[in-house]
């Protein structure tokens, strides 16, 4: 379980960038924090796994306060996606990045090396390609091998997506979501609402370094206060259906003004044709 | 120097306001007369410059604390120069000769000639706009563009590529890698993230030159800046009293 108990934190002698900010991450749970670029996500995330210590507060990792223990230490429970993956890309070959960690921690076993077996098969690489010659999305999905191939408890997703088109990011998040079912708890910074709200079973809104909203991904997504105050923008459908509910008198109250998703939308709309279908051939 | 390494201070102290090839040109004086002297007098006398030259602009504190890096870096040097140039009466005797007095006096000048190199380097750069010393290379010396923007673009990487090594180390830090520990075990560690660096300065480079040649890079020549860099007499004052410290330094090299 991760724990934020009021906790402020800043860069060298800058201003605080998070100011008084509390929240609980269970285990196993799928969160994204969303706000504009300087709200503090990434901020709170680098908290998460002590590469920044709180000036005042508590961060807790399993009852374990990040200030007694190094990042290094904290690196075998979150494991940490940076947004650009030729940050953390540093080995010669496929295999070679994908046991990097293992190494680091002195688990390169025959274990380690049948789990990266399994994820090059799993991800379809070549394992001795020369990572850096990858396209930015295959760099990205690599990175992102490497540390769930670790299977670490938390996993910590700094904009995932940024830069990937349609099919990397559906491939990059399917990993992700594969890795949450299986019960690592997920916790990632996203501008897009559409992965957020594909994904996410939980949102924390963030603005001018606070908490200003935590929640259910749909009920964060549709308050319109919350969406005004975090400069934020809902998922499309969700958007639709907000302002069908609220301009079209005869959509208020319906599983129309309701729906989050396209399948949603879709069996709504279905259901609301169909009846005035009948309601038509009542008519005549 | 609130900003990053080597990145501009603004600031309205004689230094910001000199020529900058003037400022240049006075640096590289005061480098020469540093190498060109073992007087410690005279280097003693360069670096009182340049505790005025920092005063002057207000950056005494950032001053003390690169003359303290450069302090650190030079004791390398200082340790070789003590333990392999065995001159003045024998103080250690050591299987491949002996540490000295005159070891001892090596190994400090060794410090204080690079302190007193240093700090008018640095200085030039903390109270000139890169934009500006380009510009004024092109129109005073007569230097191509091309250069000029090369040189500058060296300079104003350098902090860019700290940048993105700290940002590298982070993301090892994050794997579980600790970079702490001995020195030999931290160039060890650092040594394979040279790549990941190494590939980013070439992106980043190719990036930059591929953005300088759709805007028109070569079309630019030495009418193309707007702005003029006229000597005053602060300016020449300042080369003058640079060369003078050459001269002295000459001199009292060839007298003693």
């Amino acid at each position: 379980m991760i724990e934020f108990r009021n906790v402020s934190a800043s860069y060298a002698e800058e201003l605080p960038v998070l100011r008084d900010v509390s929240f609980t991450v269970p285990d196993g749970d799928f969160v994204a924090f969303v706000g504009t670029n300087g709200a503090g996500k990434s901020t709170t995330m680098r908290l998460v796994n002590g590469l920044l210590k709180p000036t005042s507060g508590e961060v807790l990792i399993d009852g374990a306060s990040t200030r007694d223990l190094k990042t290094s230490e904290l690196a075998a429970k979150v494991g940490f996606l940076f947004q650009n993956p030729d940050r953390q890309i540093c080995c010669e070959t496929v295999r070679e990045e994908l046991l990097f960690g293992f190494k680091v921690l002195g688990r390169a076993d025959s274990e380690a090396e049948a789990r990266v077996d399994a994820m090059i098969e799993r991800f379809g690489f070549d394992a001795d390609a020369e990572p850096f010659l990858l396209n930015r999305g295959t760099r990205q999905l690599l990175a992102l091998a490497s540390i769930i191939v670790m299977e670490p408890p938390v996993v910590v997703l700094d904009e995932p997506t940024t830069g990937l088109d349609f099919r990397e990011c559906g491939k990059v998040m399917d990993a992700i979501a594969a890795m949450n079912a299986r019960g690592t708890t997920v916790i990632m910074v996203c501008h897009d609402m559409e992965v957020v709200g594909d994904y996410a079973r939980r949102v924390i809104a963030m603005t001018a370094g606070q908490v200003v909203a935590d929640g259910p991904t749909f009920e964060v997504l549709r308050d319109r206060a919350v969406l005004e105050r975090a400069h934020l923008l809902p998922p499309q459908v969700a958007g639709v259906s907000m302002r069908l509910g609220e301009e079209l008198a005869g959509c208020a109250g319906t599983p129309v003004a309701w729906a989050n998703t396209l399948d949603e939308m879709e069996r709504a709309l279905a259901d609301a044709v169909g009846s005035s279908a009948t309601r038509g051939e009542d008519a005549r | 120097m609130s900003g990053g390494f080597l990145e501009y201070v603004p600031g309205d102290s004689f230094l910001h306001r000199m020529n900058p090839v003037a400022k240049l040109a006075s640096a590289f004086l005061l480098v020469i007369a540093c190498f060109a002297t073992s007087s410690p007098a005279l280097l003693a006398l360069v670096l009182v410059v340049d505790a005025v030259l920092a005063a002057r602009c207000d950056m005494v504190a950032q001053t003390i604390g690169l003359a303290k890096a450069v302090c650190a870096f030079s004791l390398l040097l200082a340790l070789i120069a003590l333990l392999f140039t065995p001159s003045g009466d024998v103080l250690v005797a050591l299987p491949w000769g002996y540490v000295g007095t005159g070891s001892i006096g090596a190994a400090v000048l060794i410090v204080v000639r690079l302190v007193a190199c240093a700090v008018p380097l640095f200085l030039v750069f903390y109270v000139t706009k890169l934009t500006d010393m380009a510009n004024a290379i092109v129109k005073v010396l007569h230097v191509p563009y091309k250069y000029a923007f090369a040189f500058t673009s060296t300079v104003r990487f350098i902090p860019v590529f700290m940048n993105d090594m700290a940002g590298i180390m982070e993301a090892q830090t994050a794997r579980g890698v600790e970079f702490d520990g001995s020195l030999a075990k931290r160039i060890r560690l650092m040594v394979p993230l040279c790549v990941p660096l190494l590939v980013s300065s070439v992106r980043k480079t190719n990036s930059a030159a591929i953005a300088a040649e759709v805007r028109g890079f070569n079309l630019r020549t030495r009418e193309s800046g707007y702005k003029d860099y006229p000597f005053a007499t602060i300016d020449v004052a300042a080369m003058a009293a640079s060369a003078a410290l050459v001269a002295a330094a000459v001199a009292l090299g060839l007298l003693l």
